[in-house]
C-alpha cells in the first residue's frame, strides 16, 4: 500500500510513524509539521527525517511561519497545495493524519 | 479526475485544521476533482453564518461560499452541531446537515479520503 502521512505538528516523539510500514510512504509536513523540515536541535535534524520515506513540506505553511525554502533540509521537497492534490491522487492511495 | 472526501474534526481555538481542509478543497476543485467536505465536533462551527471577519483571524465563510458555488459539497454532523447550539437558523445557506452515515457513504465512493484531526 502507498501511504501518505500528513504530519501536522512538531511533537518530537512521533511514535505513530514507527508503527507504520507501508510498501511506500510519503511524509507530508503541513502546518506546524513543517518545522521538522527546518529546525535542528543541537545541530541534529528532526528524527522524522530518518524514516525511509519521501518527504514533502507545504510551501504555504513554510511561508506563513517565515521559513525560507533555503532553510529546508535537502531530503524534503517543497510543494504547493496543487502539487499536494496531484500527489494524493497519483502517487499515494491511502492517507493518515497525525 | 476523481473524488476526494475530507473529514475534519477540528480541535479548539488555534487549530488550523479547518483552514487546511478548506484550502485543500479549493486546490482539488481547481484541479477538476469533486470534493465532499464533512465537519464534525468543533469543526461544525464552520457551518455558522454571519461570522465576522477580523484581521489576522481565520475567516472561512467567504472562501467557502465561493467553493460551494464551484461545486463543493459541505456537510456538518447534525448531532455535533446541535450539541453546540448551532441549529438550522444559524446555518449557512447551502451547508448540509446529516448524521455520520453521510460521511461514511461519501468515503465509500471516493477515490481518496483524508480524515483530519480529532486530537
Amino acid at each position: 500500500m502507498k501511504l501518505a502521512v500528513f504530519v501536522s505538528d512538531y511533537r518530537m516523539t512521533v511514535d505513530t510513524l514507527d508503527r507504520l510500514s507501508p510498501e511506500k510512504m510519503g511524509i507530508i509536513l503541513v502546518q506546524n509539521g513543517v518545522y521538522h523540515a527546518t529546525l535542528k536541535e543541537n545541530g541534529t535534524p528532526s528524527s522524522i527525517l530518518n524514516k525511509s520515506a519521501e518527504f514533502y513540506a507545504l510551501k504555504e505553511d513554510l511561508e506563513t511561519r517565515g521559513l525560507d525554502t533555503s532553510m529546508v533540509d535537502s531530503k524534503v521537497k517543497v510543494i504547493t497545495l496543487g502539487e499536494l492534490v496531484d500527489l494524493m491522487f497519483n502517487d499515494y492511495e491511502k492517507t493518515a493524519w497525525i | 479526475m476523481g473524488k476526494l472526501t475530507i473529514g475534519c474534526f477540528a480541535s479548539l481555538v488555534g487549530s488550523l485544521n479547518l483552514d487546511f481542509a478548506v484550502k485543500l478543497s479549493a486546490a482539488a476543485i481547481e484541479k477538476g476533482h469533486t470534493v465532499d467536505l464533512w465537519v464534525s465536533g468543533n469543526g461544525t462551527m464552520l457551518s455558522i453564518k454571519d461570522q465576522r471577519p477580523f484581521k489576522d483571524y481565520s475567516h472561512l465563510e467567504k472562501p467557502l461560499k465561493e467553493l460551494m458555488a464551484k461545486g463543493l459539497t459541505v456537510t456538518a454532523c447534525e448531532a455535533c452541531a446541535e450539541a453546540r447550539g448551532y441549529n438550522k437558523d444559524v446555518t449557512m445557506e447551502g451547508f448540509k446537515r446529516h448524521s455520520m452515515d453521510w460521511y461514511l457513504a461519501s468515503t465509500f465512493d471516493a477515490d481518496r479520503v483524508l480524515h483530519i484531526g480529532g486530537e
